[in-house]
């Protein structure tokens, strides 16, 4: 992530939080937080609790990141933002947070006429596939909740559409056909279906890695009598260590009502 | 291939929950960021290191990442990082449980080094690598927090130990791992029974000779990677000298083990600029040191032994204040001393008393004054330490004491000072180890050690990777004194203070040389004449030379052995 695309992301979250921007140059911004994003972020309960206790007037900080300290003026007191440092990833996780679950309409141009508009159940997940090593995927799944289609890149075609939280004039809503709780069910069985025909050479030689360290490991203990603690808690950890798993975690989703024809 | 597949369903509840009340709902442009931050954290690759994207105030050297990724990509998270010293084993061990952190492979640490270096760990992996590393200080982080840095005594303590024997730990790193070589110790049996997922051990000093301590190292590591015991002894030779016998051995601890050489590395080292200061001992000085000389040829002395003598004259280089303290300590511990002894005694004191100045200190001073930056002094002596102190402060210069006998938090707030205000430190040679120093590069060697390893291990404070000066090294030696002629026989034959760490270190293991301070008392001790004394001199400084001649013209096997 370039320190640029940091500047912007900042910006956007500040933005769609409410946060006055009281300062937006090249190099920095200055923001004033909200009393709840304070709360998200400044980690001072005992400060918050306080002030609800006695009824005090809030005053939430202000907060200055530098994300480019050769742009930033010298003297400007604040906290450097880079990818790695911990405060962007607290953001990451509170955008996350924040963000979990949506309802949007299709904020469409369909004039005076009456417009059906067809729900869609759209779920955003990352898979990892994890031995001794890891690596992730990014899918998002969308489900027509009338006939049952499936859409891949959900989210990228979601991008193209102009959308609204409150339902247009002149719109209606279909009620699913399927439930959410059994589309997610078929979201998942999918999901599965599809990572089961993925070439999984790296679960196979995760698992020889396993079984070569696990010979190694009875043959070192193949001297001592009887129940060995030791051996137990070893073969454990190896089993920890290399055993393959694909595991599918939940990053959002919600309904979407869109037109017919745009997906 | 059937892989189990787990689908996180945790957030289900909530979801239907939010559909049947109709919202709260998030917002539209927040869904949008969030998918935006969560591309950018994925990591599509199971090869590669991404640690470095997240630390762009570090620099780490090709080596190092080249150690991370070997320790990632084909060791399976195993691995004994031996490096020679100095080239920097404690990055690299970073770089690897940050990666492992941000791959989302490991959460719970625990990282066991020396008492003196748990403050600076914890330090280095919050500033460097940003992770919230949290030093033991109470019974209850083994179980709060995620990253603990402890010592490895405390850890195998109760209460602790019990505590820890319960946690779940992805990752164990293991500083100074060379102490672990005997596995008849505590401290082997407490890491033993660790569950070790993934396992890093450190080793500052290679392991040499033995193959028993290999055994035993690996062995912690990894359990039957060098086979069984019986079976393992049964084939090499327990005493068997070196790894290097064998070759399938020596692959075979390869495969664990990564040793860096500095050669190999191919970083640009700051110099050492050595500079031998003689100073001439003022008359009374002069005297107070041929009086001590002159106790050799006395008969009550006989039965003391040479040793007595020659500290005596040792201090008499360095200050009175040294020989004071001994000499109280020889008559309190002498029971019923006969008169001979007493007034030879008293001799001594009024000789002591009637020393007025410090030729060294004197020296010091002004060398101080025209240096004007940070400075180091080392010295032997506590009294000495205490003196100089005294002295340089009534001279306005600030200065801190350093001692190994100090805690940890004594250390590190004497570092601070140092390095804050206070523009000396005056450590002993306990203090030589355990910190390290490179915001400083100038040392005054007060006086001088016996042992070659110690005198290295000082300037190994500062010298060493970070260190962006040349580095200034100033021995003091009195002329004609016993400091003269080691400084003159001994290291500057060698050319201890041109080489570069860990050179000597390889040099006199290979020697057999264990103690050469015992070596060095025998030959001033016993010697009956001056020239007995030189050729004496003369065979050992040979022999150190021709060590190094053989090192040259040995193999450069980068592996676990020391040639």
């Amino acid at each position: 992530m370039q320190q640029q695309e940091i500047h912007n992301f900042l910006l956007q979250y500040f933005q769609a939080n409410d946060c006055p921007i009281l300062e937006n140059k090249p190099g920095y911004i200055t923001v004033q937080l909200t009393v709840k994003l304070d709360k998200e972020l400044m980690n001072r309960p005992f400060y918050w609790h306080y002030l609800e206790k006695t009824g005090g007037i809030p005053n939430p900080m202000k907060l200055t990141l530098i994300t480019d300290h050769n742009a930033a003026p010298n003297h400007l007191k604040g906290e450097s933002i880079h990818f790695g440092s911990p405060r962007l990833h607290q953001i990451f996780a509170s955008t996350k947070n924040l963000a979990k679950y949506i309802r949007l309409y299709e904020n469409h141009q369909q004039g005076t006429q009456q417009t059906p508009l067809l729900p869609w159940l759209c779920m955003n997940v990352k898979i990892s596939y994890q031995c001794d090593r890891k690596r992730d995927q990014f899918r998002s799944i969308g489900l027509q909740l009338i006939h049952g289609a499936l859409v891949e890149n959900f989210h990228d075609r979601l991008l193209q559409i102009p959308l609204t939280p409150k339902i247009p004039d002149y719109s209606f809503t279909i009620s699913p056909l399927i439930k959410p709780k059994s589309g997610i069910v078929r979201i998942e069985k999918y999901l599965k279906s599809l990572i089961m025909e993925d070439d999984h050479t790296w679960a196979e030689e995760a698992k020889q890695r396993w079984e070569q360290d696990l010979r190694l490991l009875d043959h070192f203990y193949e001297d001592i009598e009887g129940e060995n603690e030791n051996y137990e808690t070893e073969k454990q950890a190896l089993q920890e260590q290399y055993e393959p798993k694909i595991k599918i975690s939940f990053i959002n989703g919600g309904l979407f009502y869109l037109t017919e024809k745009m997906i | 291939m059937k892989v189990e597949i787990e689908f996180d369903s945790s957030w289900q509840d909530d979801f239907l929950e939010k559909i049947d009340d109709d919202g709260p709902w998030g917002v539209w442009n927040l869904f949008k960021l969030a998918i935006e931050a969560e591309k950018h954290l994925i990591i599509p690759e199971f090869e590669g290191l991404q640690a470095p994207k997240h630390l762009p105030n570090l620099t780490p050297l090709p080596h190092q990442v080249e150690t991370a990724k070997q320790v990632i990509e084909n060791m399976n998270g195993k691995a004994i990082l031996a490096d020679e010293v100095g080239l920097g084993k404690t990055i690299e061990a970073g770089l690897i449980l940050k990666e492992y952190m941000i791959r989302g492979l490991v959460k719970k640490v625990l990282i066991l080094v020396p008492a003196s270096l748990v403050t600076q760990w914890g330090q280095e992996l919050n500033s460097k690598f940003f992770i919230p590393a949290v030093t033991q200080k109470k019974s209850y982080v083994w179980e709060q927090c995620d990253v603990v840095v402890s010592s490895i005594d405390t850890a195998k303590r109760n209460p602790h130990r019990d505590i820890i024997y319960q946690q779940d730990y992805d990752l164990i790193i293991i500083d100074e791992a060379h102490k672990l070589k005997n596995n008849k110790t505590k401290n082997y049996e407490f890491v033993q029974n660790l569950k070790k997922k993934f396992c890093l051990l450190l080793t500052a000093t290679p392991i040499q000779n033995r193959v028993e301590e290999i055994f035993n190292l690996v062995s912690l590591l990894k359990p039957g990677h060098l086979g069984s015991e019986t079976a393992f002894y049964e084939k090499y030779k327990r005493d068997s000298r070196s790894l290097n016998d064998n070759q399938h051995l020596k692959e075979l601890v390869n495969k664990v083990m990564i040793r860096n050489r500095r050669a190999d590395t191919g970083i640009e080292w700051t110099k050492r600029h050595v500079e031998t200061i003689a100073i001439e001992f003022s008359s009374s000085e002069r005297e107070l040191y041929e009086a001590i000389c002159s106790l050799k040829n006395e008969g009550d002395w006989l039965q003391t032994s040479a040793f007595s003598v020659m500290t005596l004259q040792r201090e008499a280089c360095s200050s009175r204040e040294a020989v004071f303290y001994t000499l109280k300590n020889m008559l309190q511990k002498r029971e019923n001393p006969s008169m001979a002894f007493q007034q030879q005694m008293e001799l001594l004191i009024k000789k002591v008393e009637a020393v007025q100045t410090n030729s060294k200190a004197n020296k010091a001073l002004e060398l101080i004054q025209n240096i004007h930056d940070k400075v180091i002094i080392f010295t032997e002596y506590r009294a000495t330490q205490l003196y100089l102190q005294w002295y340089l402060k009534q001279h306005g210069i600030t200065s801190v004491p350093f001692r190994g006998g100090f805690k940890r938090g004594k250390k590190d707030w004497m570092r601070e000072l140092f390095q804050k205000q206070a523009q000396v430190l005056i450590a002993t040679e306990a203090g030589g180890e355990g910190i390290n120093l490179q915001f400083c590069h100038h040392i005054i060697n007060f006086d001088l050690p016996w042992n070659p390893m110690r005198l290295e291990q000082r300037i190994g404070r500062i010298h060493r990777l970070g260190q962006e000066k040349d580095v200034k090294i100033y021995n003091f030696a009195i002329k004609d004194t016993v400091e003269e002629h080691i400084l003159k026989l001994l290291y500057e034959k060698i050319e201890l203070f041109e080489r570069v760490i860990g050179e000597l270190d390889e040099i006199l293991t290979k020697l057999g040389i264990g103690n050469i301070e015992e070596h060095l008392i025998d030959i001033f001790g016993e010697s009956s004449s001056e020239g007995e004394m030189r050729i004496k001199m003369e065979n050992l400084s040979s022999m150190i030379e021709f060590a190094d001649s053989m090192k040259e013209g040995g193999s450069q096997h980068a592996a676990a052995g020391n040639t």
